[in-house]
């Protein structure tokens, strides 16, 4: 009876566990400032996630959309003085608009070229940040990106300065995102889009319009990860062309494919495991990348789901579902 | 102007050999496994490091150093093939993402062992200059091209004399019938595999001295790689030749025009552009139900 129930239980234990990280962590800021990083990590992440694990589009540029949300929302920012929340609607609409617009190139191949097409239009948007001073402010980066202004409310004033009060927003945004997620997953389009990526083909002969439902999915999931690049840039503070490599691109990928591709909850490990692994291995940088490049091919070798999918195996192998269940004995 | 022209083209041709030199292992590879390998840049990069190593530490010779880096990142191919690539046959998305964990950990392997700063590899023929008209060029650069030329003749000789080379174009054809016929498909998997490898360790050694060897020095080569071979049509290997050099030569000669911060776009723009109106490459075939 309560088994159906548990997945929303747990849900709920971990949302107050992550909503009260503030009180629990007072004392160690390192772990709220993990948090912050794992949920800028995993609203682009959700983004691909409905590309890659619910689309079976494979997108190597990523990050470069990411770019286009976090420049815009910048330049929208510093130079027009604009305020967070229209920047953020702004440059998720431009990102999105752009992922739209070249995945209309993009779908005029297939299989590998694909992928390297969208690889090469990561690194050509790389290469506009990195060269357009006039604008992005070139290699050096795009500096004194403001918080978002505090928000005021009778006599209480929430500013946004604090790494807690920030932490709120980042939460925030990275639960809009699942939701946005969970919405798309269990609708029709969603499920359109499910029948897509298992035989395209078949798909289109059922009447499903593939070319329009892959370009929507890429446009919600390059403006997703626009809004995770504006989330990065009011982080940091700065704009920089290095977070939007074809390198990190790579990363988010590994990201969504370690949580578990086509999960709900797989970006959810997948960030919080890449922010949290070298802290428990007390490793340096490039061994945590080597590990987790050795994990990512064993991952493929031999749990082609994830660690969601890891989980969700354990989970039935302690509660075996049951045989004399109502529902199974019902004629 | 002509003179500039001159240069820029000799010098895009030395870029597109060690493109070409990338492309090949690529395409080659992907005739017999209809893989795309992510990962052949950082062999790449592991090539020019190991050359590196082998010529500070072992022979002060640059040939044997080569050689040597050659034979190991062919090695280093093998395994990956029977270890990664061959178990995945089959899943082309599991395929790609297990490249680009390798991606990942070869990259930060090299920089875990010999650090993220570049190393200067001093080869005497990069000092010596030859002089064309009144253009100077340093021997390693006309003899990349050379030896790429070279390397590219005798690739073909092997690919249609001798039988080793007609089984691997028998299996690029048609796998299930190079079966039936006899060919050893696995074999043939695996010794191209290393052969790719090879060849990317080769560029590695080759560019080495020229421009420093550091860890991310396999990068652009690979995107190269992979442009020239979707330019050229995907497993074509007079193509993959043809796409390497136009990429080099195009991005060269584009410098006289534009700001060369945006070379590296620019040959990708060229090849969106043409595979816009051509989506099977210059030389490819379109093939009905091909990925």
């Amino acid at each position: 009876m309560w088994r159906s129930r548990m997945p929303w239980l747990a849900l709920l234990l971990v949302m107050l566990a992550l909503a009260g990280a503030p009180w629990w962590a007072a004392q160690q800021p390192f772990v709220l400032h993990m948090l912050v990083t794992a949920c800028v990590l995993v609203v682009p992440a959700v983004g691909l996630n409905l590309m890659l694990g619910h689309g079976g589009l494979v997108s190597l540029g990523h990050m470069g959309f990411a770019g286009i949300g976090a420049y815009v929302a910048a330049v929208l920012m510093v130079d027009a003085r604009w305020a967070f929340g229209p920047a953020v609607c702004a440059a998720m609409l431009a990102a999105g608009v752009a992922g739209g617009l070249i995945s209309l190139l993009c779908f005029r191949f297939r299989g590998h070229f694909f992928m390297i097409v969208t690889l090469a239009f990561g690194l050509m948007l790389h290469a506009v940040m990195n060269n357009w001073d006039a604008v992005t402010r070139g290699a050096a980066g795009f500096a004194g990106i403001p918080r978002p202004t505090p928000v005021r409310w009778g006599d209480a004033v929430w500013s946004f300065g604090p790494l807690p009060h920030f932490y709120a927003l980042a939460l925030a945004m990275a639960v809009i995102a699942f939701v946005v997620q969970y919405l798309v997953v269990n609708s029709n389009f969603g499920r359109s889009l499910a029948a897509i990526r298992q035989d395209e083909r078949l798909a289109r002969s059922r009447g499903v319009d593939t070319l329009l439902y892959k370009t929507t999915v890429f446009a919600i999931g390059t403006a997703l990860a626009g809004m995770g690049g504006v989330l990065q840039v009011s982080f940091l503070r700065v704009a920089a062309p290095a977070s939007f490599t074809m390198l990190e691109s790579i990363n988010m990928v590994l990201i969504v494919i370690i949580g578990g591709a086509g999960s709900l909850a797989g970006p959810a490990l997948g960030a919080l495991l890449y922010v949290a692994l070298p802290e428990l291995l007390r490793l340096s940088n490039e061994w945590r990348l080597v590990i987790f490049g050795v994990m990512l091919v064993l991952i493929t070798l031999f749990a082609p789901k994830g660690l969601a999918g890891l989980c969700a195996r354990a989970w039935l192998r302690v509660w075996p579902p049951q045989r004399d269940a109502p529902a199974s004995a019902k004629p | 102007m002509t003179e500039a022209l001159l240069e820029q083209v000799i010098n895009g041709l030395m870029m597109g050999s060690i493109y070409v030199l990338v492309a090949l292992g690529l395409v080659l590879i992907y005739g017999v496994m209809h893989v795309v390998n992510f990962a052949h840049g950082v062999l790449f990069t592991l090539g020019g490091y190991l050359g590196h190593f082998f010529f500070s530490q072992c022979w002060d010779n640059y040939w044997v150093a080569t050689l040597l880096s050659m034979l190991s990142v062919g090695l280093v191919g093998y395994a990956l093939e029977r270890g990664v690539f061959r178990p995945l046959s089959g899943n082309l998305r599991n395929q790609v993402i297990a490249s680009l964990g390798l991606i990942l950990a070869f990259e930060n392997a090299v920089i875990a062992l010999w650090g993220p700063n570049a190393l200067q590899w001093k080869v005497a023929s990069t000092e010596q200059l030859v002089s064309l008209g009144e253009l100077r060029f340093s021997v390693h650069h006309l003899g990349i091209i050379a030896l790429t030329m070279a390397m590219i003749t005798a690739l073909g000789l092997f690919l249609k004399h001798t039988r080793f080379g007609t089984a691997i174009r028998a299996t690029s054809q048609n796998q299930e019938a190079a079966l039936v016929v006899g060919i050893p498909v696995q074999r043939v998997q695996w010794s191209t595999f290393a052969l790719g490898s090879a060849l990317a360790a080769l560029g590695g050694c080759l560019v080495g001295p020229l421009f420093l060897v550091f860890p991310q020095m396999g990068d652009v080569p690979l995107v190269k790689g992979l442009a020239g071979i979707l330019l050229g049509g995907m497993g074509s290997v007079p193509g993959a030749v043809v796409g390497g050099l136009i990429l080099g030569v195009t991005e060269s000669v584009s410098t006289l025009f534009l700001p060369t911060d945006y070379r590296d776009s620019i040959a990708f723009m060229v090849m969106v552009g043409i595979l816009l109106f051509r989506p099977q490459g210059l030389w490819g075939q379109r093939v009905r139900g091909e990925e």
